[in-house]
């Protein structure tokens, strides 16, 4: 079992006496921080510390270029956010954009999944999934570049079957009106998917015993939906809504790359706000008030998803 | 009797039919830019399209040709895998110690783990961005490298501890009892249960750190710079977007991962809801 036992005893002893010197380390003790160290080391340079900084800058005016220094505030940057038009209307875009989004992604994520569902003996399953799952493993500034031209109005192929079939050119990216739709069917395209798998999670986690006697009692696709797959599913469900509002609301590089946050701000959503105040005003002390308030939000939404993945493992 | 049988097996295969058309609607905008990665540029602009060309390899010839390419796609496969073999290994360590002792302040660590991961990347990007530029570190391979562990270590470490939490303690007891040192029953005993954990966490960061743009962009320097900070500077050079460049590019940096996807897609749940939810798919 030993290692240095089956060495002979002379050249064991340098290895013998390392051990012994770090025997201590076995006692769970010791141990169960010793583990944790360079996960904390990491959590400390990475979060704490840049988060500490993040909170003292948010109460200074910081300009990055002018090299003015430092100069204490206190609450005048939340004073200015809470009273800019423009970070309200990037906020209602991004409600607008986390919503509509979500619930068009649930939607037709859920229809989909309802109809992969009985599918385990589709030719090429494997194969047709992959095509289905790419859109959300590509990288989003790349998939935001490619649709600029799908969308072009002079060379976009939408344009092309819009004007052979209707007769007029929309101009999609441009226009105040279309902009931020043709953004959210983008990230509808992507994200769809993903609804589509967790669905197909909370089906696989009703019991067959169940499904089988709903089947034999002839059920409505209604009553099924109900009575057996969503006291069963609905938790999953539930972190898969929660995971896109998430997500959505932390969306930013497809916008960067299809609108700039553009037109104007038709599409400017909190995350472009907050980047255009650091980078290209240069506003850092702002910036950090403004980033303050959106890890407060996504704080709340985690606490939202721990509660409902307990409230899963309860029912589980 | 026959008659039935074979209406429900031609059923049957509308149902599949309509399956695969469905796969095909999502995947037709990649298919129309993998079609356009094998046309010439005034092919790719022509209107009506042309549905019928000379497929070209010119320009993923000319993709490597491109200054710098060469640079990107190392640079990019180098730091994204160190990074999440990094974050993979010290999260396993992290999550053995969470799920087996129980430090105090576990829940509150993995609380605030998660928490700094749903958080907009523009609201990290600054502080680290300030840290960066006081220290040094900004644009060197350790500093990116060690950044994005650190942006894969939260998810990781979730994913894992699910998966030990799954694995009886019984197993540690045993080997206790057997005279085995901690070391082996971690590496030994635990970690090849949890392999699809592993599996798990490396494929979701992977994706991630493959793809990453942002904070490249702001943190990265000349000698970091990854594919996608190269296609977001290259492609309106010359004026005008060169989208040949930009068809080709993306068609060859998803390649690996959607191989990745068609082998490992039933980790693909499990990665991306880090640990909480699990089933086939």
């Amino acid at each position: 079992m030993d290692a240095s036992s089956a060495m002979g005893p002379g050249d064991a002893g340098f290895l013998t006496r390392f051990r012994e010197k770090f025997l201590f380390l076995e006692n769970p003790k010791y141990l169960q921080h010793l583990l944790l160290v360079p996960v904390l080391i990491f959590f400390i340079v990475w979060n704490v510390i840049p988060l500490l900084w993040l909170v003292g800058l948010s109460f200074y005016k910081y300009v990055l270029v002018t090299g003015e220094p430092l100069k204490f505030i206190g609450l005048t940057n939340f004073k200015e956010i809470f009273g800019s038009f423009e970070i309200w209307h990037a906020l209602s875009n991004t409600f607008f954009f986390v919503i509509i989004g979500t619930l068009s992604q649930t939607v037709l994520g859920i229809i989909l999944g309802f109809l992969f569902w009985d599918s385990k003996d589709l030719p090429g399953r494997r194969f047709a999934l992959t095509l289905i799952f790419t859109p959300m493993i590509l990288a989003p500034l790349a998939t935001g570049s490619f649709f600029k031209l799908i969308y072009d109005p002079v060379f976009g192929i939408v344009n092309y079957f819009l004007k052979s079939i209707a007769g007029v050119t929309i101009d999609f990216l441009g226009s105040t009106a279309w902009a931020l739709p043709s953004v959210l069917i983008v990230d509808t395209w992507m994200w769809t998917p993903f609804m589509m798998m967790m669905t197909l999670a909370a089906l696989g986690s009703v019991p067959k015993a169940e499904l089988e006697a709903a089947e034999v009692e002839n059920l409505s696709w209604y009553r099924r939906l109900v009575h057996v797959v969503l006291p069963h599913g609905k938790f999953i469900l539930m972190l898969g809504i929660l995971l896109r509002t998430i997500d959505a609301f932390k969306s930013m590089d497809i916008i960067f790359t299809m609108t700039g946050g553009g037109p104007g701000n038709a599409t400017e959503l909190i995350g472009i706000t907050l980047y255009r105040q650091a980078f290209n005003a240069f506003t850092m002390g702002k910036a950090s008030a403004l980033a303050i308030i959106a890890l407060l939000i996504a704080i709340s939404f985690t606490s939202i998803y721990l509660y409902i993945l307990q409230k899963k493992e309860e029912s589980m | 009797m026959e008659s039935r049988d074979r209406k429900k097996r031609i059923k049957r295969r509308l149902y599949h039919a309509l399956l695969w058309i469905i796969s095909l609607v999502f995947f037709s905008p990649i298919l129309w830019m993998l079609i356009c990665s094998f046309k010439t540029k005034d092919e790719i602009l022509t209107i009506p399209p042309k549905w019928i060309f000379t497929p070209t390899l010119q320009n993923y010839i000319g993709l490597f040709h491109r200054i710098n390419f060469t640079r990107e796609l190392i640079n990019s496969t180098f730091m994204s895998l160190s990074a999440v073999l990094i974050a993979v290994l010290v999260s396993f360590l992290a999550a053995y110690s969470f799920s087996r002792f129980k430090p105090k302040g576990t829940d509150l660590i993995m609380f605030i783990l998660l928490s700094m991961r749903m958080v907009p990347a523009a609201a990290v990007v600054v502080p680290i961005y300030l840290l960066y530029a006081a220290t040094g570190w900004k644009g060197t391979y350790s500093g990116m490298i060690l950044f994005y562990a650190m942006f894969s270590i939260p998810f990781s470490v979730w994913i894992l501890k699910g998966f030990i939490d799954g694995v009886s303690p019984r197993f540690d007891e045993t080997a206790i009892v057997n005279g085995g040192s901690r070391m082996h029953i971690i590496f030994k005993v635990v970690l090849p249960q949890v392999r699809p954990g592993l599996i798990a966490a490396f494929i979701f960061n992977i994706i991630f750190v493959w793809n990453e743009f942002l904070f490249n962009y702001i943190i990265g320097g000349k000698r970091t710079i990854t594919v996608p900070v190269g296609l977001a500077q290259g492609f309106t050079v010359g004026g005008g977007i060169q989208w040949e460049f930009v068809a080709t590019l993306t068609a060859f940096y998803s390649l690996p991962l959607i191989i990745f996807i068609f082998f490992f897609q039933k980790y693909l749940l499990v990665g991306m809801t880090f640990g909480t939810v699990r089933g086939e798919v």
